[in-house]
């Protein structure tokens, strides 16, 4: 009963930081999600767009960001690109998290998008464009609404993905979840566990409904197909 | 070269091409042995997620669902602070065998979704047209099924199995040598984050492109639908 209560002492005195924590971690989610789809929507949209160069050099820019792990890149953008010498290419951390992070979704986002559109039969673009429609016309109002609702499930996974990279980033001391609960164990050595367990939950209780909703979107508008981890 | 030389400093990378090889050859090792020990444990989670008896699929797909919405290196903390105070012999694991087990935690649950989708992938015409041609149950199992469903379910696995490559990076967190600590060793010791980095980048970029050269050899070697994903 005692332990009981001490735990309970315990999340009352760490709850403030911990919820900035959290708060960090949505920020920071949230705006690398936004601006990481919008790059990989324009590039996926490029990719399909059948213009060869274009499309290999999209490729390459892929197998750079899937072939090295987050950490990596996230060094790269935080400490090599500072020694650059080109001013504004020398981030803070927190702009070195969401750009770094924005790539990173935009890896994933880019292949999806460029599936979906493959996903759309040839048959509406052809039909599109036998009507009169011109190919932007095509693509505005028949192929990309219908590869959209197919990106819903995949993307929902990628966000969940995106949202757990971010305990990454307390590697260069932003105050997300995963570095408060780092200060915490520094002022209660005697709870690690706990306080591990705890800021777990937390992930979880962010995650777990997203990869709900993804599920569900799967069922409801199909999927082209799932994403790596 | 001598502009290059002012970005990109050759002769200190030199110097460091040992600790470089030698954390390819740790990342490398690290990876085999999770990649094994994923495989078995992930086909003993796809089997219990698959089973009838809600006293063993429940907790399994908690365990999954648990895995699949932490990050990755909370598991880690947990399993490299939380082990030793939970079991008496973890204390007796050095950093790298927690790291492995840790990654092992991590990776089984997302080859036995793998796994069990290869399983259920199997059309049962097919079983039933082996059968029904006069095969016995083993023979349809070894020539029919297991065939196709390995097929199937190769592209997502080598997907899976770069990922834990990647995810190998964390390990230097918790003071694993691999890869991603020989990058740290350069730089804490040279203090040049560019040549540290961009070469830990390139390591890792290698060992991607050697793994999409043997995807591409396996494709042609095993066909089956599921490539066409990729």
């Amino acid at each position: 009963m005692d332990s009981i209560i001490d735990k309970i002492g315990i999340v009352q005195a760490l709850w403030p930081s911990l919820v900035k924590g959290l708060w960090m971690t949505f920020q920071i989610s949230i705006l690398a999600i936004l601006l990481g789809s919008i790059l990989g929507f324009c590039l996926g949209v490029a990719k399909t767009l059948g213009y060869f160069v274009l499309e290999k050099l999209i490729n390459g820019y892929l197998h750079l960001l899937r072939g090295s792990p987050y950490l990596v890149q996230l060094y790269i953008i935080f400490f090599v690109l500072p020694s650059l010498g080109i001013s504004w290419l020398q981030f803070d951390g927190y702009t070195a998290a969401v750009v770094s992070l924005s790539l990173y979704t935009s890896s994933y986002v880019t292949e999806i998008v460029a599936s979906a559109i493959f996903a759309v039969p040839n048959g509406q673009s052809e039909a599109a464009r036998s009507v009169g429609m011109t190919r932007s016309q095509t693509y505005r109002y028949v192929v990309i609404p219908q590869a959209l609702k197919l990106t819903i499930p995949p993307m929902a996974s990628v966000y969940v993905i995106v949202i757990k990279s971010t305990a990454v980033l307390s590697v260069i001391g932003i105050s997300e979840l995963t570095r408060q609960g780092e200060v915490a164990i520094m002022r209660m050595p005697g709870d690690i566990m706990f306080i591990y367990c705890l800021i777990a939950l937390f992930y979880f209780l962010y995650c777990y409904p997203v990869l709900r909703f993804s599920k569900w979107a799967e069922g409801k508008f199909g999927s082209v197909g799932d994403v790596d981890h | 070269m001598e502009w290059l030389q002012h970005y990109f400093n050759f002769r200190i990378v030199g110097n460091y091409a040992e600790v470089f090889l030698a954390g390819i050859g740790q990342t490398m090792w690290i990876s085999a042995v999770c990649l094994v020990l994923s495989l078995i444990f992930g086909t003993l989670v796809a089997l219990g997620r698959l089973s009838k008896n809600p006293l063993i699929w429940r907790p399994v797909a908690g365990y999954i669902q648990f895995i699949r919405s932490t990050p990755l290196l909370i598991q880690i903390y947990l399993v490299y602070y939380g082990l030793p105070a939970v079991l008496p012999i973890g204390n007796l694991l050095d950093e790298k065998q927690t790291g492995i087990l840790a990654l092992t935690i991590h990776t089984s649950p997302y080859f036995a979704e793998i796994i069990r989708a290869g399983i259920t992938s199997v059309n049962p015409g097919q079983i039933e047209g082996a059968l029904s041609v006069g095969m016995t149950p083993r023979q349809t199992l070894v020539n029919v099924t297991l065939p196709q469903a390995v097929a199937n379910v190769m592209p997502p696995m080598l997907g899976q199995t770069a990922v834990l490559i990647k995810d190998t990076s964390l390990l230097s967190i918790i003071a694993v040598f691999e890869l991603m600590g020989a990058g740290l060793k350069m730089f804490s010791e040279t203090v040049i984050a560019t040549e540290s980095y961009v070469t830990t980048a390139v390591c890792y970029l290698m060992i991607y492109a050697i793994m999409l050269v043997v995807s591409g050899m396996l494709q042609n070697k095993l066909g089956g639908k599921a490539w066409r994903a990729n």
